[in-house]
């Protein structure tokens, strides 16, 4: 048995609509933040480890167990989702102590494992009130403690900082680290780096649907500073152009325009890719342009590194 | 822990929504129907033989010496004070003339502690006399069958098992509750068994307790006599069988919805397929009558209902059983029913998705 999540080619679509596209993940026990804007497929990706939605293609296995057994894989999983409804007319308690029966833990085993749970995240004194009534922060911490109250090894946490006052917040931290200490895997989400690069082992950063880079926290940010960008150069002879480009060892791809205006380049050093495009302009051959082809990476890298705006 | 305790488990949590689903109340409504309108007739039977009774019944061989002919003073002289007693004229043509007259007409009416006896008169001559049993016994047993099959069966059981059972998972997708169920360690064919038995016990609770409610009421207001002796000869058996029916709905059209709950977003097209179904399903070739629930109900019920010969044949040919089945067969093939319909539904929970996004 692995001990890694490991995310093989898998792409999930919404009917029309892209949750995420051939991702591939190999992810180690520790503390993973997933990093991405709004509706870039954190949940989704989250969702797909978990079994609440099937990929349409590739494959998943959790610690060595497919999402679609659940009866196998809740036992060492548990996932505080998104979704913030609570069920009605229950209190935290019960919430907790009625996830906990499905374990099949006897009525005292379960109040024991529940009131400890709601312990770990500070819950006790709201404990018999209705959920239906909780803030928002004390609906997350009581979604927390029904994930953590029978110990899983893999621990799933969408957004789990959101909306968390400073203190419940370093406590929650300090609990990602104790799992994690224990070799678990603690997997959660955030819209910003900075919220969660200080205390992740690794990140993933995600942008519409696709993994964008990955790796300890360290490796990512030098990634993203040295973030390849494309350009499109517009020129008559497209493939001498790009034998020509072949042998500058900055270039990390080129190929051919499949429109057919000239040659797309990806490089790590803009200046460096410049004074080739002069150097083989000026040996003759003919180059008629230009042109940056993806802006759009370029911001959403600032995004990423920036912290959000 | 092994899977039977975990269906037990998940029915106990899921028992107090599927008794009192916010979107299911006016199943309630539908359950105790027919218990409102025995109890109604019987109230008012009740109420109307005190009032009667009050000045005292007429002896019934008083009555009967009454023959036409005898005039309105002479009756009253007879039998006394009457339960009832109205004057009015009617004008007319007498004989074939255009000359008009004047004729008084009066009708009296008598109780002899059972039946309502009501004399005529016109011009003062008794003419007419007719009976009227306050409360018959067959016609009330005739009555709960009707009641029962056209009305419980065929509408208030499936609609009933609608709301239950639809909202079993799709109620919860509305709620967006479903995922903490997938996030469970259990199996989803086990969820939907869970789901499946707490809206069984539901169902079968609140149709059977109405069945039972309606049944009895309509035999307190009987003659006790008759009555008792009903219930020691046929009674205990067709209320059994009566409930045995209306639990065999829910099972069978509890397991339709929980599965259409599953398949379709939207609740009124299974529906509205379903009543088409069922309804014309007495028109369908023998094969295809046995994928129906009330082809298989109406075998299981104790007294065929009545039918109207006056119903056009169209009619007669919606209402009616087509082809009755001996009652164990009848079970035999609801259940086999039932389980292909759990089957493809549980085919389809294994495939559900958390979709909470557009709805
Ligand atoms: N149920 C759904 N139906 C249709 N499209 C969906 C559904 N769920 C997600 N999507 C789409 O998939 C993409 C990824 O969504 P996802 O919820 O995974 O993003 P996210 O990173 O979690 O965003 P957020 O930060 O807002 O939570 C989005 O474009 C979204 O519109
Ligand atoms: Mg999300």
């Amino acid at each position: 048995m692995s001990d890694f999540i490991v995310f093989k080619d898998v792409s999930k679509f919404y009917g029309e609509v892209l949750g995420v596209n051939r991702v591939d993940l190999h992810i180690p026990p520790g503390i993973t933040s997933l990093v991405g804007p709004n509706g870039s497929g954190k949940t989704t990706l989250m969702n797909l480890m978990t079994g609440l939605v099937h990929p349409g293609s590739g494959t998943i296995t959790v610690r060595g167990l497919s999402p679609f057994q659940p009866e196998k894989l809740m036992r060492i999983l548990g996932y505080a989702t998104q979704y913030d409804a609570a069920p009605r007319g229950v209190t935290g308690y019960d919430f907790v102590v009625a996830g906990l029966l499905l374990y099949g833990y006897a009525p005292g085993e379960a109040e024991r494992r529940a009131r400890q749970a709601i312990e770990t995240v500070s819950m006790t004194q709201a404990a018999d009130r209705k959920v239906a009534a909780y803030s928002k922060g004390m609906r997350q911490r009581i979604r927390l403690a029904q994930a953590i109250a029978h110990e899983p090894s893999v621990l799933v946490l969408d957004e789990p900082l959101n909306g968390l006052d400073p203190l419940v917040r370093a406590e929650t931290i300090a609990l990602f680290r104790n799992y994690a200490a224990e070799g678990r895997h603690v997997i959660l989400s955030s819209h910003v780096l900075q919220e969660v690069d200080v205390f992740s082992d690794q990140v993933i950063l995600i942008a519409n649907g696709m993994i964008v880079a990955e790796g300890e926290i360290k490796n990512v940010r030098e990634e993203i500073h040295e973030h390849p960008s494309q350009f499109l150069l517009h020129c008559q002879n497209p493939s001498r152009v790009a034998s020509l480009l072949f042998e500058e060892t900055h270039i990390t791809e080129v190929k051919l325009d499949p429109e057919g205006r000239g040659v797309l380049v990806l490089t790590r050093h803009r200046d460096a890719f410049s004074e080739a495009v002069q150097r083989i302009a000026l040996s003759g051959v003919e180059i008629d342009g230009v042109v940056p082809t993806d802006e759009n990476v370029d911001a959403l890298y600032e995004y990423l590194i920036g912290g959000g705006r | 822990m092994n899977e039977l305790a975990q269906v037990w488990t998940i029915a106990r949590l899921e028992i107090g929504r599927a008794f009192f689903s916010r979107r299911a109340l006016w199943v309630y409504l539908l359950a105790l129907f027919p218990a409102v309108i025995f109890i109604g007739h019987g109230v008012d039977v009740t109420y109307k033989k005190q009032r009667w009774s009050a000045r005292g019944a007429t002896p019934a061989n008083v009555l009967k010496e009454i023959a036409n002919g005898a005039s309105d003073e002479e009756v009253l002289g007879k039998a006394g004070q009457p339960v009832f007693d109205r004057q009015w004229n009617r004008r007319r043509h007498r004989g074939e003339s255009e000359e008009l007259e004047d004729v008084s007409r009066r009708t009296i009416a008598y109780f002899d502690g059972k039946r309502l006896v009501q004399f005529d008169f016109e011009g003062g001559k008794l003419t007419r006399t007719s009976q009227r049993p306050l409360l018959t016994f067959d016609e009330d047993r005739a009555a709960f069958a009707a009641v029962f099959q056209y009305f419980y069966l065929r509408l208030a059981i499936f609609f009933g098992c609608l709301g239950i059972f639809i909202n079993l998972f799709r109620g919860e997708m509305l709620d967006k509750s479903l995922h903490f169920w997938f996030l469970a360690p259990v199996r989803r064919e086990i969820l939907l068994l869970g789901k499946y038995c707490a809206g069984l016990i539901a169902s079968v609770v609140i149709f059977g307790t109405g069945t039972i409610i309606a049944f009895t009421a309509m035999l307190a207001f009987q003659d006790s006599a008759e009555m008792w002796s009903y219930w020691q000869a046929d009674g205990a058996y067709h209320i059994t069988w009566y409930v045995i029916a209306a639990a065999l709905g829910c099972v069978g059209y509890g397991s339709v919805f929980v599965a259409a709950g599953l398949l379709l977003r939207n609740p009124i097209i299974p529906a509205v397929v379903m009543l088409l179904w069922e309804s014309i399903n007495g028109f369908l070739p023998n094969v295809l009558q046995k994928l129906s629930v009330l082809h298989y109900l109406q075998s299981i019920c104790p007294v065929a209902a009545p039918m109207d010969a006056n119903f056009p044949p169209a009619l007669r040919m919606l209402l009616s059983p087509a082809a009755p089945t001996a009652a164990w067969q009848s079970i035999g093939g609801l259940l086999c029913v039932t389980v292909v319909v759990l089957l493809v539904a549980s085919r389809a929970v294994r495939r559900l998705e958390i979709n909470y996004g557009t709805d």
